[in-house]
């Protein structure tokens, strides 16, 4: 009997478990470790941070689902990894506290024959003086924070009722920070309820961006053959936020939030402010912070984990100029090299490099996005390495099958612009693939044919569509493996 | 206040701004059902090509 341990029940980590105990059955144990009681559906969450959903639209309890599964559910938070044991336990095994009220605070060491890392990404408000819930910015990186993002603008719009005005900031919270997408379907859903209300005459808003030109969401933007033009994103995204009344900041590194204001460095060294009655800013992301330690207790987690925290895969992580970054670079199969029994799919493992060109201002701050891992690449990598995980379970050792690197596949990335079955509004974009492949596409980067942007209420009925689709997947409805990641 | 706008020499001058006539093919519902047709296929293309 294997015993397979996932950590993390967010897209990734979900889809890996559910995969894992389908194909393998009740003769294999799957256990499943993560802080939360809910799975949350998090692209959902714009739609909660402006009232048009509520809390338990867009989340389940995990414990129903896993109990019918047949998968042991731990709400606890991984700490350390020991891959090798330790002189008591004689195989890998990984320490957790856990977070249920039950429970809260007690440790245990749960081992393992295989390891899915799928922790995804710590929101490091910390690294941002002042950035955050509970601070001076709102968030709706998860609903909790959508929930209170959703009543400080609703003050803001009985303020602008009353007739005051108001001022929205919306973007990036540091020189680094990536999810550009859910930033800017923030803005634009909150600018159509400022329209909705008749109240823009009241509303001043302002994107605030580290990307270098807007539309480069931090895949260095793409190229979309449109009006016998081929354009590119910068295009897209301006035209957009110029339809909504929105202006904006770009090539601008956050440093530091004070109540109503935010300090900004730009790309030719300026510090700026700008300042905001309300504002939604994206923190930077890093690995959650688990530490490894080898058989002798010997921190090792530089071997597993790169600096930024996230898990080093199957990438080729040697420093290269960006004239010099290959498609080939990045991972296939999101194995750890030194411990060939651990994966880490979804936003848990480390990039080889930026998708953006790197940038630095002349003070020397990168100020640039790092790269983006949407829905679709962390929902197929989960499913990857539980079919690969299946297969060395029931197969033994051998060259892994299934393969999905960011550089070969596409995303569909669907930015909602307003709510509603006949008024809603979406921006449709897919790009194929994710990572430039400029060897295969020398002139845009990627495949023309397959990567396009369109605005339109079809956009909006697409994303209602995945809203409910994969919610009727993680829940395990019928079918629910006929459901495309 | 007056309503002239003065286009041109500030950076939101120059994108596109859709038309009356892009913003209703936007909404309606005929054309709409057919590109929602058009996208899931597109979309289930890319999906399909994306891992082996
Ligand atoms: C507001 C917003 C909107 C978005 N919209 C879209 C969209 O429209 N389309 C799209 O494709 N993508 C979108 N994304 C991105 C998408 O949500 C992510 O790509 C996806 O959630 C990543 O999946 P993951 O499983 O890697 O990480 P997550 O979904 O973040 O899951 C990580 C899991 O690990 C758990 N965890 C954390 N620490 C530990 C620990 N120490 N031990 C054990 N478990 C731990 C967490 O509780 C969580 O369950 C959006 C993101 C945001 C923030």
């Amino acid at each position: 009997m294997a015993k397979i341990v996932v950590l993390g029940a967010g897209i990734s980590g979900h889809t890996a478990a559910a995969f894992i105990k389908k194909k393998l059955g009740k003769k294999h144990e799957v256990v499943v470790v993560s802080p939360g009681s809910y799975y949350q559906w998090i692209p959902s969450n714009i739609w909660v941070g402006v009232g048009r959903m509520s809390v338990d639209q867009v989340r389940f309890k995990l414990k129903k689902v896993y109990d019918k599964w047949k998968i042991d559910f731990k709400q606890a938070k991984a700490v350390s990894i020991h891959p090798e044991g330790n002189e008591v336990i004689n195989r890998g095994f990984v320490t957790i506290e856990y977070t249920d009220p039950e429970k809260i605070g007690e440790t245990e060491q749960v081992d393992y024959d295989y390891l899915v890392n799928a922790t995804g990404p710590k929101l490091n408000f910390e690294g941002t003086p002042g950035l955050g819930p509970g601070k001076n910015t709102e968030s709706v990186c998860s609903c909790d924070h959508a929930i209170h993002a959703w009543e400080k603008l609703q003050s803001c719009i009985k303020k602008m009722e009353a007739g005051e005005k108001q001022t929205f900031l919306v973007g990036t919270g540091h020189s680094m920070a990536t999810c550009q997408g859910a930033a800017f379907e923030y803005i634009l859903n909150v600018a159509y309820e400022i329209r909705k209300r008749k109240l823009e005459h009241l509303a001043e808003l302002i994107w605030i961006t580290n990307e270098y030109e807007l539309g480069d969401f931090g895949m260095g933007g793409a190229f979309i053959k449109r009006g016998g033009y081929i354009t590119s994103t910068k295009v897209f995204a301006e035209s957009f936020l110029i339809e909504n009344g929105i202006r904006w900041i770009k090539r601008a590194g956050v440093f530091e939030i004070e109540p109503g204001k935010a300090n900004y460095e730009t790309l030719d060294g300026e510090k700026n402010s700008v300042e905001f009655d309300f504002s939604m800013l994206i923190p930077g992301f890093s690995g959650v912070g688990l530490k490894a330690f080898d058989k002798n207790n010997e921190d090792i987690t530089s071997t597993i984990f790169a600096p930024n925290g996230f898990t080093k895969v199957d990438a080729d992580y040697t420093p290269k100029d960006f004239e010099e970054w290959k498609a080939a670079d990045w991972p296939e199969t999101y194995r750890n090299p030194t411990y060939r029994n651990i994966f880490a799919p979804g936003i848990a493992f480390a990039p080889p490099h930026s998708i953006s060109k790197p940038m630095k201002s002349k003070n020397g701050t990168a100020i640039f996005p790092a790269p983006p891992r949407t829905g679709m690449p962390s929902g197929v990598s989960g499913k990857i390495v539980a079919l690969n995980i299946v297969n060395l379970v029931k197969k033994g050792e051998h060259d892994l099958k299934h393969r999905a690197s960011m550089a070969k596949m596409g995303a569909a990335c669907v930015v909602s612009a307003g709510f509603g079955m006949t008024k809603g509004s979406a921006a449709t974009m897919t790009v194929f693939p994710i990572v430039q492949d400029w060897d295969k596409y020398p002139e845009w980067g990627r495949s023309i044919k397959y990567t396009m942007g369109e605005p339109g209420l079809a956009g909006h009925w697409l994303k209602w569509t995945m809203h409910y689709m994969f919610l009727h997947k993680a829940k395990g409805y019928p079918f629910w493996w006929l459901l495309p990641e | 206040m007056s309503k002239t706008k003065r286009r041109g020499y500030y950076e939101e001058a120059y994108p596109p701004m859709p038309t009356k006539t892009t913003m209703f093919w936007r909404k309606e519902i005929f054309f709409q059902t057919y590109r929602f047709i058009v996208l899931n296929i597109k979309i289930i293309r890319i999906v399909v090509m994306g891992h082996s």
